[in-house]
């Protein structure tokens, strides 16, 4: 049929074309690979479980963190607050425990703090129409203003008896650490709604072209709302892990540390695009896998903090560089759009 | 191979002056994007004081090859000559430096600058006074006769304007060479008359001019040749435009013979649709200045044109009905559905009451590019109440899929390609069956075959017809007055917010209705 314009392949393409079949996602986790073998034969005391363990135990928070950060970067939008949306409802909760709240109805406090700050993001970005990047950073403030004049501390320590509430955090289960468990079920379950049911596909649709969706009929409003409360919700998830693994809430880490980069980072780098729409719940999870590996390389071959940010920050630089070079968008959806 | 093809170098007979140097030649040109070819082996030249017409389908590498001239990309191999001389051009600098310019739609504007200021954009001393500055822009502009004031903002004024800005600034850089890309979009026939006249003028002065335009009258009108790529390759090299027909264009640009089915204007063949139902109403809507007092209704099994300008409101009715506005633009009027009253806050609510708008500009808000062909559909089918499901089911992705791809004859090579990858009449098919398959009862289609290639624009009316045939109320908005003629059962005419005329679909004319849009 002569309207068929499609592309027909050219006859011998270099190989180094077939890379670019490959998604970053696939790179990334090529780099990752090949990083381990070498670390591996080159590190002592690098490839034995106790390690490994340790280095996915220590990448946990940074995943189930990230898990929130991706869904809601798919859906082309940002949460900046979710740092404090776990620090800050657990840090709360755990004064009102300090005050004789039991373990359970502690979590519950939190949780219900979390969920109501981000259904006002939610709000303030599907209804008052405001950014998304603003809204967040100004919710960031409020909430830990409010909850430094709830919670005076920096930091709140947990009751070191209440087992039920630091489990998931400290304890094992089979030989496995919690949080990786945790981690992993997280991932699971972020999977199987992004890939097995409808809301996922409208939040991918919505990321692609929030346009197109609205006239396709998606109601993109009630979706964005629950896009941030689901980021609240994993934010709360992340908040349970860290109190299990160090005993208290830091709630100061929302202003003075850099983990909300470090979060952005890890999104980023497995291919989840801040074009929205692309990457899925591997890309978090080839993400962290590949800042796990390197800081736990780093710690073994006791390298220096300073120089660990500098070689973060070039490793995302290098992932950002090497996806445009391997996937030319410009002039090629110049030319798909003609 | 055919008889056009000949090389021919019918430039030389036409110009007295004996044997001249093309200003510009292109020999075996060719660029491959992610491996495959846009344009293969493209041998193209362009003498002094001739307009020279490229024509070819989307995608057929006009564009491309209009972007590696104005050094907006490079070529992969070839050679490229200006004045005889080997170049290589690096960006559209270079190629502006050698006289080569490329006059865009209207994007190449810096929006909040005035005209004079747009003019001289790039070559800024580093103090400028702007008094001397508009002296010497209204000097210009008044000199190739333009009605311009040099100190408006160019955002504030229309197309034709504008374009007469980017033609001054092309001057104003001493170009030899320009290339207009669809010059006359969005201009009125009244502007194309003068644009025309524009064009000569810029012919007699020695200039070099490439003219990109999908309206094949218009190739055949001003050119002197005309060149037809075809899938990136030449298929008519440099034809005396003389020799030409709109007959024989399209046949080489499609590479088979389709005026038969392309525009049916014999309209005994075509069955006539006895309106039955009144199923849309629109009662004095009005918003803002482009909608004012517009009324009219739809009826269930027959096909409605709308025709008019762009700016006549003819897109905005259509979102006004289909909840895509904000309603607190909307100033007044009534919309009845069947006789209910209708005001939809957002278009899932118009979708749930059967109604489908099909947008004009699909890469815009059509399809989701990332997606692949399947999932476009599905998504659509999902975000309505019937088609809701909480979990995704590949079996019934796979059969709606099928049914669609079936039905609309989407040619693609697998059923899992991404939509990018398609032609443009393939996503445009794509976008009609996401409407499609949430089974409305009133469609709406805004522009269906714009930048559709030409072989595919009779299937898509013949599906538009089918859509009335089946009982479902159609509106078609267009701009090319064929494609009105060719499917409507009744025509409206809009200007200026209104609707000013009503046709009969057998007895309307081209001229009747382009009277009626712009009188």
């Amino acid at each position: 049929m002569a309207s068929v314009t499609t592309a027909t392949p050219a006859k011998a393409a270099p190989w180094w074309r077939n890379l670019s079949r490959l998604s970053q996602e696939q790179v990334v986790a090529a780099i990752v690979i090949v990083l381990l073998i070498v670390f591996a034969v080159t590190l002592p005391g690098f490839a034995t479980t106790r390690n490994i363990l340790g280095l996915i135990r220590s990448i946990s928070i940074l995943g189930i963190l990230g898990l929130g950060m991706g869904l809601i970067v798919i859906s082309r939008s940002i949460d900046l607050s979710e740092i404090a949306l776990m620090a800050c409802p657990w840090g709360v909760a755990l004064i009102a425990n300090q005050h004789g709240l039991p373990p359970f109805w502690t979590a519950v406090l939190a949780l219900a703090i979390a969920v109501a700050v981000g259904c006002v993001n939610g709000v303030m970005v599907a209804f008052v129409e405001a950014p998304a990047l603003f809204v967040t950073i100004a919710t960031t403030l409020v909430v830990y203003g409010a909850a430094y004049w709830v919670a005076p501390v920096y930091v709140v320590y947990a009751p070191q008896d209440a087992a039920a509430l630091l489990f998931a955090g400290r304890g094992t289960l089979f030989g496995v650490p919690m949080p990786i468990i945790v981690f992993a079920a997280a991932a699971l379950v972020m999977h199987g709604f992004l890939s097995r049911i409808s809301i996922g596909r409208f939040i991918y649709a919505q990321g692609d072209n929030p346009d197109a969706a609205r006239l396709s009929g998606v109601a993109l409003r009630p979706l964005t709302l629950l896009e941030h409360v689901l980021v609240a919700v994993f934010a709360w998830l992340a908040g349970l892990v860290w109190i299990g693994q160090t005993g208290n809430m830091q709630t100061n880490i929302v202003i003075i540390g850099t983990q909300i980069f470090d979060v952005i980072l890890v999104v980023v780098l497995g291919g989840i695009s801040l074009v929205g729409g692309r990457g899925g719940v591997f890309s978090v999870v080839v993400g962290c896998a590949l800042i796990g590996t390197l800081l736990n390389a780093f710690t073994i071959m006791d390298v220096n903090t300073e120089v660990q940010n500098i070689i973060r920050g070039v490793v995302l630089l290098v992932a950002i560089i090497v996806d445009n070079w391997l996937h030319p968008r410009d002039e090629e959806t110049a030319r798909q759009g003609e | 191979m055919n008889e056009m093809t000949v090389l021919d170098r019918p430039a030389e007979e036409a110009t007295p002056q004996g044997v001249r140097e093309p200003v510009l030649s292109v020999a075996k040109g060719s660029k491959i994007y992610g491996g495959v070819h846009a344009i293969e082996d493209v041998d193209f030249d362009l003498y002094p004081g001739e307009v020279h017409a490229l024509v070819g389908e989307n995608g057929a590498g006009k564009s491309t090859l209009c972007k590696a001239i104005a050094g907006a990309i490079q070529l992969t191999s070839g050679t490229y000559c200006v004045d005889g001389k080997p170049v290589d051009f690096y960006s559209p600098r270079d190629a502006l430096a050698a006289g080569i310019c490329m006059v865009y739609q209207e994007t190449s504007l810096v929006p909040t600058m005035t005209a004079a200021q747009n003019i001289e954009l790039g070559n800024e001393k580093l103090l400028t006074r702007f008094r001397t500055l508009n002296i010497q822009a209204q000097q210009l502009l008044q000199s190739l006769n333009f009605h311009v004031d040099p100190a408006i903002p160019v955002a504030l004024l229309g197309t034709a304007k504008r374009q007469m800005v980017e033609i001054a600034r092309a001057i104003y850089n001493k170009a030899r060479i320009i290339i207009f890309d669809e010059p006359t979009a969005s201009l009125t026939p009244e502007e194309i008359v003068h644009f025309f006249n524009l064009v000569r003028d810029l012919r007699a002065r020695g200039v070099a001019v490439i003219y990109i335009s999908h309206a094949l009258e218009e190739s055949l009108k001003i050119s002197d040749r005309i060149t037809v790529l075809r899938d990136g390759k030449v298929v008519v090299d440099a034809a005396k435009t003389s020799d030409m027909t709109r007959e024989k264009l399209v046949r080489y640009m499609v590479g088979r013979d389709i005026t038969q089915t392309h525009y049916a204007t014999n309209r005994d063949g075509k069955t006539r649709h006895k309106a039955t139902e009144k199923v849309l109403t629109v009662e004095n809507v009005t918003m803002g200045a482009v909608v004012k007092n517009m009324s009219f209704s739809v009826y269930a099994g027959e096909v409605v044109g709308v025709a008019g300008l762009i700016g006549s409101g003819r897109t905005e009715i259509a979102k006004i009905i289909y909840g895509a506005l904000k309603r607190n633009l909307i100033n007044g009027g009534m919309i009845y559905l069947r006789g209910r009253p209708i005001r939809y806050r957002v278009p899932k609510q118009a979708i749930n009451d059967g109604i489908c708008y099909i947008t004009e500009d699909r890469k815009l808000n059509g399809y989701f590019e990332t997606m692949r062909i399947d999932d476009n559909v599905y998504v659509s089918k999902l975000a309505t109440k019937a088609g809701w499901s909480f979990l995704l089911s590949p079996f019934k992705r796979g059969k709606l899929a099928n049914y669609w791809v079936e039905r609309l004859k989407i040619a693609a090579l697998q059923r899992k390609a991404r939509i990018v990858e398609l032609s443009g009449g393939n996503q445009q098919k794509v976008v009609i069956a996401k409407s499609l398959a949430q089974d409305p009862s009133i469609v709406i289609f805004d522009e269906p075959t714009r930048g559709v290639d030409v072989g595919t624009i009779p299937e898509i009316h013949a599906q538009i017809r089918r859509l009335a045939d089946e009982g479902k109320a159609v509106v078609v908005i267009s701009s090319y007055l064929p494609e009105i003629l060719a499917v409507s059962d009744r025509i409206l005419v809009a200007r200026l917010g209104r609707i000013v005329a009503e046709f009969d679909g057998a007895t309307a004319t081209e001229d009747k209705i382009m009277y009626a849009a712009i009188h």
